[in-house]
This record gives structure tokens, C-alpha cells and sequence, in this order.
């Protein structure tokens, strides 16, 4: 250990409980002090609007969500294209209260932060129900398995009378101790909120991965019949995998539907679920910090991509074609490009960036 | 009981469709381990270049038919070349997003065509009156629709039993290190394996046109419903998704048939499907025609 | 190494590119109006010609200077028919500060409608569900509800039928698009229609009807009513045209007679199922290019002056587009000519006050386009047309449902 926790220009762990620290050095520590107090704070010097802020919660959401899929596609390794479903079963837990209770009953209005709990346990319990095929199941059958629940699930939904048939079933208003959240503080309140549950979920994953609950996750990934061999069980684990998926998942879910104050099916489509492995994978697999690159630079390169193809709409006019075609064209050039050149995710130039600094001024 | 065989019959006429657009993504799995997510949009190019062909340029429809297959041998052996060839030994994951990327590329450039947001349908090339058997009827374009798919599938399981080319493929798709080591080219498999597939996608693509008329929404759908088609009979094997793809279709005509509209129930051909899978996952964990590959630590 | 750092450089300037994208420049008095609808995704094939009428119309309106020297600005946006987009664009609009607000979908107009209350955004969304104006006082449809059309259609057959109980079937799109009206049916049935609605059928993405027509026809079914988009329509009639079974004329013996709502019919109906759709009956209150006059005149001289395409000049959505263009310019007019301020109170008030001597013709509808407090229904009036050698026909003259108003 370098004597010097504020300038280390290397790995000088001398024990196992130093490797496992969750910041390396004090630096480490203080920059993401400061970089909290940014993100908490910023709101009080800036105004975005209302769009933006819905951009900036609606990115955090997916943040949560991706924390979980990267749980069990990245760690454990096994790909989930029903993650959008669990995402779903957390916001119709909130919308089947709103049903039965109506959508301004004290428990949905005041008791939010229970039902966002609750939320999540249901999707960890789905997540593990829907995870027990992997006890015999690998591979890409198992992922077959995760988009046979989405299926199922989306079927369901549209189907039943209950969910009111996919339509959107509305959520009311939260009150805080100042009161019932006005429309103009709605989504800043909400961003307070989701950030909130993005810093415990975020130190939750950090420090789970230090146990031996979180490892056993990887030794599973890494090969699965050695685990068993080191007397894990590797069925188990999976199950265990998908379920805290899921209550990453669920979680997310009910965010979404205070924040949009509606659930309808459409937001828990297949088409979410490939989203969101698309920010799983672009943010780097496996990695803690990929779940906030993932939905970030995806989100964002979506609001450029419409951007730029109204942008194109409005000086090319004859061709409406062109602008309907840019936007999955870019979307999808980007991608491609992207994962061509940097398949390890955007996670991947945060640990060459850090490397950098770190060894400043030589080259490695 | 005449409409017990009608269902039975279409759900062959469906299935045999099904099977013919799983064909394409099996081949791909099969040499490259790859999940194509961007079937669906191979088969509707396939479709369209057919359309483009036949009626805006007006050739005689058998022969437009073989041109489509040809150009999409041509057009997803260069996808494989451009966009897959360089990450060969990456994660497969990464591979399976690239294809994903791949489907919003490929419908990016179908927008660009009227293809893409506008609804064509082919003139009829065959008697429009069915062939009625006993209550029983079937069109003529479906059944030279099933007629040729059922020729396709003979055609490329011979290829693979007898051919070299065929039997090299096999034997990348058991292990890479091995076949390269004995002489044989990995890149070109993969490359041939897509352009295969392009090929039969772009056969799915002008049957399917034939029958419901070309509209994208309809046509890209096939890439997510050849999911659990192949995965009933096992990624791994033609056999398997013709199998799968019959058994898919009669399950979807016998649950619309016979469940929808009684006790509140719609829509179950949607959902049936994959609530049988995960039955038969259950107990065949590899399909039902899939390897079980012995691994080793 | 080197190598890499171009690459990873090469990004970075591409991503800077896109996000410094110039933003559109605005000068002078301007009205904002906002319209999210699905340009591309599902229902485009609708969404695309509506998105191309409003566009030219309050082109056309600036253009001409309709309105001396002020101009409106409508900001188009695609949402993809995807609700949370839909939600995105509104609040983006409202930070801009429109005065009024074009909405599409049956399902985002259902998951905004509490926000349209809250703001008392006065809107016209392009679906025609009788449940958006369920609890909402500022959703306007621009012509009947669905329900209104499917209750037309069977009131039409229960007329027309030559012997007994005609015996129907519905055939609806699995949403809350496709099932809203069938209740209003079964209860328009239940106040005296005499009709028997023999099976709802909720469509799939089949690629075979055959089975499901042939159960139909067993059941003594002679008419099949459908609540959809025009693809599966198609997909369906052109297998029951190759079983036989399509009617040749109205209510044909032992044959299926087809009718539709809205979205079901227009040209893209003829151009996917061709021939099959021979005497196909459809509902809708707006005019088809297929038929002359004035309004006909209008639409294709409008999408001639901005370089339409056939199939856009020819479509019943453009159409659609033009007319709710139309209302709004309208009562921005009236508005000013009263001297008030445009905002979205005062529009809302003009919406209102749209009927008697005030109604107001498009031209581009059958009928005169009425709002007030108790009818937020615009064209209450409906056609029906047939299809005859490929083209729409008008069927008899435009008529208002009669069970409409006993039912609720």
C-alpha cells in the first residue's frame, strides 16, 4: 500500500480487505462526494424545462432498470430479452392498487415510498419465478425462456380486463410533508426521488459484490460446472440472479408510474427490453458504472437522432421518407460502429481514462 | 369435422412458412452461434426486392422470385462481411447487439423506400378460386407457397448431409479451433452461412408477400415469431425447425380455432406458442431436437 | 494503439456534431400549435399522409396569409405511436407555449387526458374513441366516434336486410381502439336494435383466416363488421374472396357481406387486398377523392401546390389532416376577428361556440362540423361508401346514427 491514499499511482494492495474497498483511494472517494453534491444540487442554479427534466428522470429510470439487468446479464451472465417485463410487473403492482383502491387512495398518494418497495419485491419475485427454468435450462434457451415471459406477459396485460386491457391506467399525485406535488415540481421532486433510490441501489450492488452473494454470481458466469464444483449451486444462483434483477426492475417499474403518473403496456414492450440490453451492453457489461453510461448515451443519442432528423425534415421537404429513415438508420449506425470498434462498452474508455490519469504524465 | 382438417390445414400452410423463416436463422446460429435479431427485416427486403422486381420493372414473377434470392445471398453475405466479420472471438453478446443495431440499419433503409410506411400486394399470378377437398380448401398460393418451401428445406438439408461445402459448415459449427485446423476457411463459412440465410429469407419474404401482401409492421414481425419456432426444435437443427415451425403453426390455428371467443379468452395463437415452449423447455432443456453438448471445466 | 485513439477520436467528433445541431430559427408573430403522431412505426401508414395535411394546410395558411400578418407555426413531431414519446412532445410544446394542441393515438390521447385537464389544453386527436371524452372537457373529436360508425354500419344493415335477424360478426383490433365500440353496439343492441351479434373476433397478426371465416359462415353470419386497420381487413378479405365467400351485392344469400369503421377503408384498403375488396362497405365522415366536388377539388389542388404524391393527395388521412388544420385556423380567426387574444382559453371558447349559425364546413367533410358544451363530436353526420371497380362510391347520402343517443 502506497503510504499516500490521495496520489497512488498504482495497485499496491498488501490483503484481500484492501482489494475489496469500494473506493481505492481517497481521491476516488472525494470525487464521487463531489460529483453527488453536483448531481444534488444543480437543479437549485439551473432550470431545463419541463421536456429535459423528463429526459433527465426518465434516463435515471432506465439507470435503475439497467443496474438490474446488468445484475443478470453482466455478472451472472445470462441474457434476459424480458427485462421491459419486469419492469412492467413493478408498475402494474402500483396500477393493480390504483385499480382496486382508486388513484388518489391515501396509501398510493402517501405511502409511495412502501409501494415502490413493494413494486420491487413483486418484480424479484417474478424475476426469480421466471428464473427457475435456468435450474435446467442454459444458454440462449434460457434467454428464450425470459422472452417467452415477455410474451406471456404482454399478452396478459392486453387481454385482461383488470389491467384495463393495456390501456393507461392512471396514477394520482404524491404528497411530500410540503403537500400535494404541484405539476410544475413534479418532475424535479421525482428526479430528488430517483436519484435518491439510484445512490442506495448503486452502494447496494457495490458492496454485494464485495460478498460472497455478489461473487458467486460471477463464479456462475465465468464457468458454472467449477462453481459447482466449489460447492456453489449454479441453478440457485441463476434463480437468485434473475431475482434481483427483478427487484431492480420492479423498483424501476414503479418509478415510472408515479413519474408518468400512468401505466399502460406500451412502456413494457419487447421493444424495451432489447432497448435496454442495448444500454446494458453499450455501457459495458459487467460493470457497475456501465448501467449509468448505458441508458445515458443511448437516451441521448435517441433525443439527437430525433433531433436531427426534424432538423433534416424541415430543410429537405419533398422527401418525408428521408427523415422517417433517420432516425433508426443513425440510431442503428451508431450502435454497429460503436460496438465494432469498442465492444466492451463505454465503461471500457472510463477505465482507459482513469488509467490515463492515473499514470500522468507517462504513457503506459 | 371439416373444420377440425381446415384448421389442421392451414396451421401446416402456416407452419411450414414459420418454418421456412426459422430456416435462415437456424443456418446462422448453426455455423456462428449467432442470434439474428434482424431476421425479420432480411425477410421483408426479400419481400420487397420481389415486389420491386415483379411489378415495377415487370418481370415474370418465377424469375423475379430467383433474382430476390440471389440479390439477398449477395446483400447479407456483405452484411456478414461489413458489419460481423471483425468481431469474430468477441463476446457473443456483443455479436448479438450488433445484430440488433443491424435491424434499426435495415429499417432505417427500408423508410427510405415507399416499402417502408406504405402497403402494396401483388397481382394474382395463380386461380384465385381455392382447391376445396371435402370442406377442406387451401388457395394456390398457398399451396406453392408450402410447395416450395418443403424444396427449399429438402434442397439445404442435402446440402449439409452431402455437399463439402455442407459438411465443412457442420464442422465449424462443432468446433472452430478443429476445422481450422484441418483446412477449412472460418470467415467464408460464416459468410456462406449468411448469405444462406439471406437466401431463404428472401424465399419466406416473396411467399409471405403473396399471401397477406407486403406491409412492414407484418413482415418484420416474423424475426421475433421464428424465436420460439427455433427454439422448439433446437437451434441447432433443419429438422428441427421444420418440426417446430408445423408444430407452431398448428398450435396458433388450433388456439384461435378453438379458444378464442370462449370463456373471454382472444388472441391466444399470439401467446400459445410460447406457453408451450416453456412446457417443452421444461422438459427437453435442448429442444426438441437440439445437441446436448457435453461440457467440460 | 494509435490507431484506436483516431477511431475513439473520430467519435467523439461525430457525437459533437450531433449534439450542436443548429435549432430552428422563428421570427415574427407566430401562434404555436403542436401535433405528435406516429409518422413512422405502427399505424404509419395513417399517421404519414395525416402528418402531410396538417403540414401543407397551415402552409398553405401562411402562404396565403389567411391571416394578414401573423403565421402559425405547427411543430410536428413523430412519437413512433409510442405513448411515453407522445408525453415527451406535450411537455416539450408546453414549455413552448402552444396555443393548441393536435394529438393521434387512442392511447396516448387516454394517458394525456389527465394533463389536458390540468393545463386546459384544448385538443383534436385523430382517434375518434367515444372513452377520450370520458370525464375530459377539453378533448374534441373531429368527426363521430367510432361507436357512432359502428352503430351506423349496423343500423345500415338492420335496414337493408332483406328477411329476418340479420346475424353479424365484429371483427376488431386487439386494443382498447379496436374494443371500445363494441360495447356500444351490444348495448345499442340491447335498446332495440335487432340485430345478433352472432361472435367478436379479435384479430392477430394471422396469415390465415380461412378457419375463423369458415366458422363465421357455419354460424349463419352474413355480415362481418370490422373495427381495425386496413392490413389485417385486407389479409381477411382476400381469403374470403379466394373461399367465395365475398357478397357480390349487399346481403347476398349464403354469402359475407364487409363493413368498416374509419381506419379500416380509403385506397390503402383497395391497394393491399386489390380485387378482394369489391364491395367493400365503409364508414367515414370525411370526402374521398374518388367522388368530385368541392371539397375533392381542395385536397388535390392543396397537395398539388406542395408536391404530393398520388397516394398522399389521395388519401382519406390527408384529408383528415387538412380538416383538423382547417378547425383550428378557423377559430384562431374567429378569435381575432372578435379581437381577442389567441391563447389557449380563448380557442377553447371559439371550439365551444362552433355551432348553430356559427357551425362550420371544411368542405373536406360531409357534414358541418358542430362543438358545444354537451357535443364534443365535430361531423356528426356519416357516409358510407362501397367499393365499385376499385374505387370508393358514395353509398345513398350522409345520415346520423339514430341509436347513437339512446344509449347513453
Amino acid at each position: 500500500m502506497s503510504s499516500n491514499r490521495w496520489l497512488a499511482t498504482g495497485n499496491y494492495f498488501t490483503s484481500y480487505k484492501e482489494e475489496q474497498r469500494i473506493f481505492t483511494t481517497s481521491l476516488d472517494r472525494s470525487v464521487m462526494g463531489v460529483f453527488l453534491c453536483v448531481l444534488f444540487s444543480w437543479p437549485l442554479f439551473f432550470s431545463i424545462g419541463n421536456k429535459y427534466m423528463l429526459v433527465v428522470d426518465n434516463i435515471l429510470v432506465a439507470v435503475i432498470a439497467v443496474i438490474g439487468l446488468n445484475l443478470v446479464t453482466g455478472f451472472a451472465g445470462l441474457i434476459s430479452i424480458g427485462h421491459a417485463a419486469f419492469v412492467g410487473i413493478g408498475a402494474y403492482t402500483v396500477a393493480s392498487f390504483c385499480r382496486v383502491l382508486g388513484d388518489s387512495h391515501p396509501l398510493i398518494t402517501h405511502g409511495w415510498p412502501p409501494m415502490i418497495v413493494a413494486a420491487g419485491c413483486m418484480g424479484a419475485l417474478f424475476g426469480a419465478v421466471v428464473g427457475l427454468p435456468a435450474l435446467r435450462l442454459k444458454h440462449l434457451y434460457l434467454a428464450i425462456a425470459t422472452l417467452s415471459f415477455q410474451m406471456i406477459f404482454q399478452w396478459t396485460i392486453n387481454f385482461m380486463d383488470f389491467f384495463d386491457q393495456g390501456q393507461t391506467i392512471s396514477v394520482g399525485r404524491v404528497f411530500w410533508v410540503t403537500g400535494e406535488v404541484a405539476r410544475n415540481e413534479h418532475y424535479l421532486f421525482w428526479y430528488y426521488v430517483i436519484l435518491t433510490v439510484i445512490v442506495i441501489l448503486g452502494f447496494g450492488v457495490r458492496n454485494l459484490l464485495r460478498t460472497r452473494y455478489g461473487r458467486c454470481l460471477v463464479a456462475v458466469r465465468d464457468n458454472d460446472r467449477a462453481a459447482d464444483a466449489m460447492g456453489m449451486h449454479p441453478g440457485l444462483v441463476k434463480v437468485y440472479a434473475f431475482g434481483l434483477a427483478g427487484f431492480c426492475a420492479g423498483v424501476a417499474g414503479a418509478l415510472h408510474a408515479y413519474l408518468y403518473r400512468g401505466v399502460g403496456i406500451d412502456s413494457f414492450t419487447l421493444y424495451h427490453s432489447i432497448n435496454y440490453l442495448a444500454m446494458a451492453i453499450v455501457g459495458g457489461l459487467g460493470t457497475l458504472q456501465g448501467a449509468f453510461w448505458g441508458p445515458l448515451a443511448i437516451r441521448v443519442l435517441d433525443l439527437q437522432v430525433e433531433r436531427l432528423s426534424e432538423w433534416a425534415g424541415s430543410h429537405v421537404t419533398a422527401a418525408t421518407n428521408l427523415t422517417t429513415a433517420l432516425r433508426p438508420l443513425s440510431f442503428g449506425l451508431v450502435i454497429v460502429l460503436f460496438l465494432m470498434f469498442e465492444p466492451r462498452g463505454i465503461a471500457n474508455w472510463w477505465r482507459i481514462f482513469k488509467s490515463y490519469v492515473k499514470l500522468w504524465p507517462f504513457r503506459y | 369435422m371439416s373444420y377440425f382438417f381446415q384448421l389442421v390445414v392451414s396451421g401446416i400452410v402456416v407452419g411450414s412458412i414459420y418454418a421456412l423463416s426459422a430456416l435462415g436463422f437456424v443456418l446462422i446460429y448453426k455455423s456462428s452461434r449467432v442470434l439474428n435479431i434482424a431476421h425479420g427485416q432480411i425477410i421483408a427486403a426479400g419481400a420487397f426486392i420481389t415486389y420491386a422486381l415483379t411489378v415495377w420493372m415487370g418481370i415474370p414473377i418465377y424469375l423475379s422470385f430467383a433474382m430476390s434470392m440471389v440479390i439477398t445471398f449477395f446483400l447479407a453475405m456483405s452484411v456478414e462481411r461489413i458489419f460481423l466479420r471483425r468481431l469474430i472471438g468477441e463476446p457473443i453478446i456483443s455479436v448479438i447487439m450488433v445484430t440488433i443495431g443491424l435491424m434499426s440499419i435495415l429499417d432505417g433503409l427500408i423508410y427510405l423506400t415507399p416499402f417502408g410506411t406504405e402497403n402494396f400486394s401483388f397481382p394474382p399470378y395463380l386461380p384465385t378460386t381455392p382447391i376445396t377437398v371435402g370442406g377442406v380448401s387451401i388457395s394456390w398460393t398457398q399451396l406453392v407457397g408450402v410447395i416450395i418451401t418443403f424444396t427449399m428445406i429438402a434442397g439445404f438439408s442435402w446440402f449439409f448431409k452431402k455437399s463439402t461445402i455442407g459438411i465443412s459448415m457442420r464442422a465449424v459449427s462443432d468446433d472452430q479451433m478443429a476445422s481450422m485446423a484441418i483446412g477449412i476457411s472460418v470467415p467464408k463459412v460464416f459468410g456462406l452461412a449468411w448469405a444462406m440465410a439471406g437466401l431463404s429469407a428472401a424465399a419466406a419474404g416473396g411467399i409471405i408477400g403473396n399471401i397477406t401482401g407486403l406491409n412492414f409492421d407484418t413482415l418484420h414481425a416474423f424475426g421475433i415469431v421464428v424465436f420460439p419456432v427455433v427454439i422448439l426444435g433446437g437451434l441447432d437443427s433443419i429438422q428441427g425447425a421444420v418440426v417446430g415451425g408445423i408444430i407452431m403453426g398448428l398450435i396458433q390455428q388450433f388456439a384461435s380455432g378453438y379458444l378464442d371467443g370462449n370463456w373471454g379468452l382472444n388472441g391466444t395463437g399470439e401467446v400459445m406458442p410460447y406457453i408451450i415452449l416453456l412446457v417443452i423447455l421444461l422438459f427437453k432443456p435442448h429442444g426438441l431436437f437440439g445437441i446436448h453438448e457435453i461440457e467440460r471445466v | 494503439m494509435k490507431k484506436d485513439n483516431v477511431t475513439t477520436w473520430t467519435f467523439l467528433l461525430a457525437a459533437l456534431c450531433l449534439l450542436t445541431l443548429p435549432a430552428q430559427a422563428l421570427a415574427g408573430e407566430v401562434y404555436k400549435i403542436g401535433l405528435s403522431l406516429a409518422i413512422t412505426g405502427p399505424t404509419s401508414d395513417a399517421g404519414n399522409p395525416y402528418a402531410k395535411g396538417v403540414e401543407d394546410y397551415f402552409k398553405y395558411v401562411n402562404d396565403t396569409k389567411m391571416l394578414g400578418d401573423d403565421t402559425i407555426d405547427c411543430m410536428i413531431r413523430d412519437d413512433q405511436y409510442k405513448n411515453d414519446v407522445t408525453k415527451r412532445n406535450f411537455e416539450d410544446f408546453l414549455d413552448q407555449g402552444i396555443v393548441f394542441y393536435l394529438n393521434y393515438s387512442t392511447g396516448s390521447t387516454l394517458a394525456l387526458k389527465k394533463d389536458f385537464e390540468e393545463e386546459r389544453m384544448p385538443v383534436l386527436p385523430a382517434s375518434f374513441h367515444a372513452g377520450n371524452l370520458v370525464d375530459s372537457h377539453y378533448i374534441f373529436l373531429p368527426i363521430a366516434s367510432y361507436s357512432a360508425q359502428m352503430i351506423g354500419l349496423t343500423e345500415y344493415v338492420v335496414k337493408h336486410n332483406k328477411g329476418g335477424k340479420p346475424k353479424v360478426a365484429m371483427f376488431i383490433h386487439p386494443s382498447a381502439f379496436g374494443r371500445g365500440p363494441v360495447e356500444d353496439v351490444q348495448k345499442a343492441v340491447a335498446a332495440g336494435l335487432d340485430v345478433e351479434i352472432v361472435e367478436v373476433v379479435e384479430h392477430g397478426k394471422d396469415l390465415d383466416n380461412t378457419a375463423m371465416l369458415k366458422r363465421l359462415s357455419e354460424k349463419g353470419v352474413q355480415y362481418v363488421l370490422c373495427h381495425t386497420v386496413q392490413s389485417p381487413v385486407a389479409t381477411m378479405l382476400k381469403d374470403a374472396s379466394s373461399l367465395g365467400l365475398v357478397a357480390t351485392s349487399f346481403g347476398e344469400e349464403g354469402k359475407i357481406t364487409f363493413l368498416g369503421a374509419h381506419y379500416t377503408g380509403g385506397n390503402d384498403l383497395v391497394a393491399l387486398a386489390g380485387d378482394s375488396a369489391e364491395n367493400f362497405y365503409w364508414t367515414t365522415s370525411y370526402i374521398v377523392t374518388s367522388e368530385p366536388g368541392e371539397g375533392t377539388d381542395m385536397q388535390l389542388a392543396l397537395a398539388q401546390r406542395y408536391n404530393r404524391d398520388e397516394k398522399a393527395a389521395n388519401s382519406h388521412n390527408y384529408a383528415n389532416g387538412m380538416m383538423v388544420a382547417q378547425v383550428v385556423t378557423e377559430i384562431i380567426k374567429r378569435a381575432k376577428s372578435k379581437g381577442k387574444e389567441i391563447n389557449k382559453e380563448t380557442l377553447y371558447e371559439e371550439l365551444l361556440d362552433m355551432n348553430g349559425a356559427n357551425a362550420f364546413s371544411p368542405k373536406t367533410t360531409v357534414g358541418d362540423v358542430t362543438f358545444s358544451e354537451s357535443d364534443h363530436q365535430g361531423v356528426d353526420t356519416l357516409q358510407l361508401y362501397v367499393v365499385k371497380n376499385g374505387t370508393f362510391a358514395s353509398e345513398g347520402s350522409p345520415f346520423t346514427p339514430e341509436y347513437t343517443s339512446k344509449i347513453q
